[in-house]
């Protein structure tokens, strides 16, 4: 208060002068004594008005940004200032009658504003525009561990997943499991040494492949060599489909895997050279040059559909959540690729079989009351909740255990969570499946 | 007879000169519009190779690059040349002063359109005589916060040129031949309007009067479309079309302006601007009845501000429904937009709104039910106001009951769910949009009550009429509520198209029943005068409170659909690299909107002040027939 006090004399001592100078004045030149008594009640009254409006200018101008949640206090002060001057000059009273009850006003939605949570938007992500094309090969790798696992040096910690999203299905080292997709140890040279000639490849005689997609566009044709096939087999994943990694029941003629120029992961051309890059530089091979990997793209990516790479848009960091909660259940279960491994009934395109078929309104129940359930759930939302965030605390007969990662905890906000515990919690065997919301 | 005769030639012309001014601006645009379709004939004169063809963002049509690309901004002095204080801060209170006082003086010259026609129509020569004099006194206060418009755009100008000269240039460029005619416009807007009001006393009989109304409507004419254009450059940043992905412009000046948004944008402005006119009209008149000394003032400002409310709240009614339509639209453009706004990071502020909304409907009703005061043979409508209280009331809650608001784990933790343990899953939209629906039934109902408030009806059938808006009234709030509680029953997407009925019930409420009661009080039997003046002091509060909570709402909305860009300059096309490129918390935009308001309204008074010189010279036959007959308000009255 000291503070306030000083700080409002600072701001204002001139205007406290010079009603203290008329007071004076007053003393000295009126005459009349009812006058004189008149004239020192009503300065008295302006310099204590006075002071407190400039008590409230002071409390504002040193709150102006902070927390402090007692700024409409400032706009309380000067209403009972107005009404004070209100009473003791009646010419101008209905005026500032009217401005203080309009600062009453002011000072009740601001506080009100104040009152409820303060949800601020943060900074936007960085500006950072990456030179790709410009960068020497291990530089490139580099940039394309970043896009894998998030960040250079991670390929190997358990749950380490970036803009990419590739090691939600693939592994990426000898022995390491890979259930719901080829492990890509080694994949430079078995593309070429494997793949293409594998017959069902059907190199160059796209339109003899048995596979959901003939080529990847009308006219895009197939992979001359293992790089061209790396390229295709990450923008037309179901042009060929390794033996025991397609959609079950599809009798591996389609691949769970998205296009990964495509949404929801949309990496650019020079990311995926990064990408590639990679590959090679991690085996100690030498990678084509940026300019060959993305001549290799450009075959089978139409022009129309290259994402372009982000330079003013808002690049989430290698840590950013999957999904934020504000999206529809759908768009959430989409962006984690839930539907990549899992059927959930009423979802367009999940119709994945890596994982249980998730009708766990009715499911649930009989798992957490099962005597093999070892966990701590004992409700349905609760070992939904479970189930994403420690997959492995009770696994579904018929399915192997580690193949779920175990970083939905970190990467799905509390909101996006809550809506797919609320979605699943409502899928019951046999009923319609619930509304998306 | 020949000073009639110049008199009618004089008004001729100036009418003439009226429409010439409105023309000036579009002759004067078609060359430099044309200069749009010349550029690229200029680059296939330097060469036919360098033609380069862009997709529209929003049209996906093809297009000839005629711009330059979007400027990348980098914080520092050339981009972002700033005082020691935050440039975003600044330019928002010269914005939004600038916005207050340009919605005021387009508003007030509809008013006076409005009320001068009133007085041309009425066969009643006092009223017709108030009417005009009415409407003369509202321009001559726009006349003085003309001037301070401009001003305040002036500083605007300087403001963005000073402080963000990059995205000034940017936007300039793109909209180098709008801006020209918005200028033009500027000038046939001030010269119609120096017409209109000094050929006041010249034209007041006859068919004088009739080419003095047509000025008016020219007038009208003139600031709108000043007020479209400036929507198109708001509406471009926040949905932007006519360039390419990296912000060229295309050549199609007409993609430019006719963006997703521009056309709810027009609509609701228009409604917001007549509305939030009405209001600032309205607390005029509250001051100058408050400070009235005799009780022929009292009876004037009485009678102008319940005039004022009325054509304010007449345009309020429409008001959430021309929003709803804006975030229709804005959910189609960008659904990520919408939810930001209604369900993410700004949705605390659509609280705020809702509690805004309530807040204008209960300030009428209460006003509306003091009114009923002055008026003998209304108290017999005075036992039911309390059930009226009781229903707005429910209304009121049910509509700021927030469903589901974005929160952080650790408050999503302490709630122990999305929803609220109490709240539950109370507050879907159904229920909300219910809850403006009766709150806005109930306000038509209050009307209906003060306009047959000293009456009762002589027609033959007038028991039949009353039952018959008995039953009308019963079956809204019926079906209004019922649908609101099956909202709760059925999914969400069916849910949505709840609101459609809803507001068609309430709409049809406001003009059948307008109209029936119309046609049931012609040539009523009246119980009493009404006795203006005669009115609590508490009642203009009421009206004080709705001028404030108006313009604050108008502060808070400007607020939400400038920060739903987010860290944007043009959303998606120009990227804000400023420091100042975050959204504020709720709390500090309350206080910028708070101190905005308050300079307004500080500001304004001394606006009215400075009339109010005027006025204590004006001729005292202005208020002639003030004692004599007993003005007549609009809305059946």
């Amino acid at each position: 208060m000291g503070d306030l006090i000083k700080e409002a004399l600072s701001i204002g001592w001139p205007l406290l002068a010079l009603l203290a100078g008329l007071l004076v004045y007053s003393q000295i030149s009126i005459s009349d004594a009812a006058a004189k008594k008149r004239a020192t009640f009503k300065l008295s009254i302006g310099m204590l008005a006075a002071f407190i409006l400039l008590i409230a200018i002071a409390h504002y101008e040193t709150s102006f940004y902070g927390a402090n949640r007692l700024l409409p206090v400032s706009l309380v002060l000067v209403t009972s200032m107005c009404f004070m001057l209100g009473i003791y000059f009646p010419n101008q009273a209905a005026l500032l009658k009217i401005g203080g009850f309009m600062f009453l006003v002011a000072a009740g939605l601001s506080g009100y504003g104040n009152w409820l949570p303060q949800v601020e938007g943060g900074f936007p992500p960085k500006e950072e525009k990456i030179q790709f094309e410009s960068m020497s090969a291990q530089q490139l790798a580099d940039e394309g561990e970043k896009i894998i696992f998030g960040g250079i040096g991670q390929n190997k910690v358990q749950g380490a997943i970036g803009k990419g999203q590739c090691p939600l299905c693939h592994a990426f080292h000898k022995g390491m499991l890979g259930e719901r997709a080829p492990n890509l140890d080694g994949l430079p040279e078995r593309a070429a040494k494997e793949r293409l000639v594998d017959p069902k490849y059907s190199q160059g005689k796209p339109l003899a492949r048995e596979y959901a997609q003939k080529e990847s566009f009308p006219g895009a044709g197939t992979a001359e060599n293992g790089q061209e096939y790396i390229a295709e087999s990450h923008s037309c994943p179901s042009c060929y489909v390794v033996a025991g990694y397609g959609v079950k029941g599809t009798n591996d003629k389609e691949s769970p895997m998205p296009a990964i120029h495509k949404p929801p992961i949309s990496l650019s051309l020079p990311e995926l050279a990064a990408v590639d890059t990679w590959f090679y530089i991690r085996e100690g091979r030498d990678a084509p040059t940026y300019e060959e990997i993305i001549k290799t793209y450009e075959k089978f990516i139409p022009e129309a559909d290259r994402p372009k790479q982000l330079d003013d848009k808002a690049a989430g960091p290698p840590s950013a959540l999957l999904a934020d909660g504000t999206e529809p259940v759908d768009q959430i279960f989409s962006k984690a690729q839930c539907v990549a491994c899992h059927t959930i009934p009423g979802i367009p395109g999940a119709v994945g079989t890596i994982g249980p078929k998730l009708e766990e309104g009715t499911n649930a129940p009989l798992r957490f009351k099962s005597p093999d359930y070892k966990g701590g759930a004992t409700t349905t939302p609760d070992y939904i909740m479970e189930s994403i965030v420690s997959p492995s605390a009770y696994v579904v007969k018929s399915f192997p255990d580690n193949t779920m990662p175990k970083v939905f905890g970190q990467k799905l906000s509390a909101g996006a969570l809550k809506k797919i515990v609320d979605y699943l919690s409502q899928v019951k065997v046999g009923a319609p499946p619930p509304k998306i919301s | 007879m020949g000073l009639v005769a110049g008199k009618k030639l004089f008004s001729i012309m100036a009418l003439c000169a009226m429409i010439g001014l409105l023309l000036l601006p579009i002759a004067v645009s078609l060359p430099s519009l044309a200069m749009g379709a010349d550029a690229p004939d200029a680059v296939k004169k330097d060469g036919e190779a360098k033609v380069e063809k862009g997709r529209d963002v929003y049209y996906k049509t093809e297009g000839i690059v005629v711009g330059a690309p979007a400027p990348k901004t980098v914080d520092g002095p050339r981009d972002y040349p700033r005082y020691n204080f935050e440039s975003r801060v600044l330019l928002w209170f010269a914005n939004q002063q600038h916005l207050y006082y340009g919605s005021f003086v387009l508003a007030v010259p509809i008013f006076c359109m409005v009320i001068e026609f009133m007085g041309v129509v009425t066969k009643d020569k006092t009223m017709a005589k108030r009417y005009d004099q009415l409407a003369h006194d509202f321009i001559k206060i726009s006349l003085t916060a003309y001037s301070l418009t401009a001003v305040l755009g002036g500083i605007l100008i300087f403001t963005f040129l000073t402080l963000y000269p990059a995205f000034f240039g940017y936007l300039s460029s793109i909209f180098r031949p709008v801006m020209h005619v918005y200028a033009l416009m500027f000038v046939a807007e001030s010269g119609t309007l120096y017409i209109y009001y000094y050929g006041w006393d010249k034209m007041t009989e006859g068919f004088l009067k009739w080419i003095h109304l047509s000025m008016s409507v020219v007038l009208n004419v003139i600031g709108t479309l000043l007020m479209f254009l400036a929507n198109s450059w708001i509406g471009f940043m926040m949905s932007p079309a006519g360039v390419d992905e990296q912000g060229r412009y295309l050549g199609n000046i007409w993609h430019v302006i006719h963006t997703a948004l521009w056309n709810p944008l027009n609509v609701h402005r228009i409604l917001g601007n007549m509305a939030f006119g009405g209001g600032v009209v309205a607390a005029y008149a509250a001051y100058k009845f408050l400070a009235s000394k005799t009780d022929e003032d009292r009876a004037h400002y009485d009678w102008m501000g319940y005039i004022a409310m009325a054509l304010g709240v007449a345009f309020l009614i429409p008001l959430p429904f021309a929003g709803y339509w804006l975030m229709r639209e804005v959910y189609a453009y960008r659904q990520q937009m919408g939810i930001t706004l209604m369900g993410g990071l700004l949705a605390w502020l659509f609280i705020i709104q809702a509690t805004m909304i309530g807040i204008l409907f209960l300030s009428t009703n209460y006003y509306l039910w003091q009114a009923l005061g002055r008026m003998r043979g209304a108290e017999k409508y005075q036992r039911y106001i309390k059930y009226l209280v009781f229903v707005l009331c429910c209304g009121y809650l049910v509509f700021i009951t927030p469903h589901t608001i974005v929160m952080s784990p650790a408050e999503l933790k302490a709630m122990g769910g999305q929803q609220h343990p109490v709240l539950g899953n109370y507050g879907v939209m159904s229920a909300k949009n219910g809850g403006i629906n009766v709150i806005i039934t109930t306000t038509i109902l209050s009307f209906v009550w003060y306009m047959r408030g000293n009456k009762v009806s002589t027609v033959s059938w007038s028991k039949f009429g009353n039952i018959f808006m008995g039953v009308f009234f019963g079956c809204a709030y019926f079906n209004i509520i019922g649908l609101a509680v099956l909202g709760y029953y059925i999914p969400a997407n069916v849910r949505v198209g709840l609101s459609v009925p809803q507001v068609a019930t309430t709409l049809s409420c406001l003009f059948f029943m307008f109209a029936l009661n119309s046609f049931m009080m012609k040539g009523a039997k009246q119980m009493g005068a009404i006795e203006w003046g005669k009115i609590s002091a508490r009642s203009q509060y009421a009206l004080i409170m709705l001028a404030t909570a108006f313009t604050w709402m108008m502060g808070l909305m400007g607020y939400i659909r400038s920060s739903v860009r987010l860290f944007w300059h043009v959303n998606e096309i120009m990227r804000d690299n400023s420091p100042w490129a975050y959204t504020h918390t709720v709390g500090f935009a309350a206080n910028m909107i708070s101190f905005n308001v308050l300079f307004f309204w500080v500001s304004i008074l001394f606006v009215f002040w400075l009339g109010s010189l005027g006025i204590k010279k004006a001729p005292v036959e202005a208020k002639e027939g003030v004692l004599g007959g007993t003005p007549q308000p609009a809305g059946g009255h």
